[in-house]
């Protein structure tokens, strides 16, 4: 009788096998981490694609750290490090190139004129009012269930700043949509 | 605290907000990204390893160009070398003209103005 397989120990077999240069390896590492990867970069850019290109260069960073990578430890933690740093760099790359544009080319947030609520569209404005720290903070938080610690890591900064952004995100939202919720 | 949470009625804003950020859900979204996720990394992967084999390469190439640059300033001040000596040696060996041959010319002159002379008269 096989002995079950723990997934942890599978997933590091599969990094092994990828940190020796097998493709399918790596192939399978990018299948088990791209749906959360996504939602990491998502959380920090401002489009979904975006976020298709943060992903991909986040995997692409990760292959190339890749043997310094030390199987001992998780794996997701690692990459979604990496994800959340390629990310901020694009994001850093659109402000460089959007101040270095005539403010009408600024490109605005998408809106799908099929989910146009008013909530959803005040919600997309109250956003722009946060700080994209704050922002990356509280989608993380509420929208993909990372603990403090766990959006910290991913981050790059303290839990008790990621605590504190949670804070101040929520304020911020709640005075935005005040109008609209005690309406509705 | 209320504060790091919403407070009741207020789930609506996250809902909102799960909507706005959700990923998407058809499976063949999916393994459309994970094979361009695969072609991006192999196509970057592999300028990573030519960009890198030319860095290796950058050296020797820069020693040889070094080197040719030398060879080939070396075999200018050669040419200029020979060029200067050759000038000189032309100098000093050219032989002046002889006075016979100055004196033959210059009797030759006067020998035609006293035919011509003679002629008019």
């Amino acid at each position: 009788m096989p002995a079950p397989v723990d997934g942890a120990a599978n997933e590091r077999a599969i990094v092994i096998a990828a940190q020796r240069g097998s493709d399918d390896a790596f192939a399978a590492l990018v299948r088990i981490h791209q749906r959360r990867a996504y939602s990491v970069v998502r959380a920090i850019v401002l489009s979904h694609e975006d976020a298709e290109d943060a992903v991909q260069e986040g995997f692409l960073h990760a292959h190339r750290a890749l043997d310094r990578f030390r199987p001992d430890q998780p794996f997701g933690a690692w990459l979604y490090r990496i994800m959340a740093n390629a990310a901020l760099d694009l994001v850093r790359r659109r402000k460089v190139r959007d101040a270095d544009e005539l403010p009408d080319n600024v490109p605005i947030p998408f809106r799908d004129p099929a989910e146009s609520g008013e909530l959803r569209e005040r919600l997309q404005e109250a956003l722009m009012h946060l700080t994209d720290r704050q922002r990356s903070v509280i989608v993380l938080h509420d929208v993909e269930g990372f603990t403090h610690g766990e959006i910290g890591r991913t981050l790059g900064i303290p839990e008790g700043t990621a605590r504190s952004d949670l804070h101040h995100a929520r304020t911020t939202l709640r005075r935005l949509l005040q109008n609209i919720r005690s309406s509705s | 605290m209320t504060d790091d949470r919403w407070m009741s009625g207020e789930t609506e804003v996250t809902d909102a907000l799960r909507a706005l950020y959700a990923a998407p859900t058809d499976e063949s979204y999916w393994e459309s990204l994970e094979a361009r996720i695969l072609a991006h990394v192999s196509r970057r992967a592999d300028g990573h390893g030519w960009w890198f084999a030319m860095t290796d390469l950058a050296r020797p190439a820069l020693a040889a160009a070094a080197i040719l640059i030398f060879v080939a300033g070396a075999a200018v001040m050669h040419t200029r070398q020979l060029e200067v000596r050759d000038a000189y040696a032309n100098v000093i060996s050219a032989a002046p003209p002889s006075i016979e041959t100055a004196a033959r010319t210059a009797s030759a002159g006067d020998g035609d103005a006293v035919i011509n002379y003679i002629m008019s008269h």
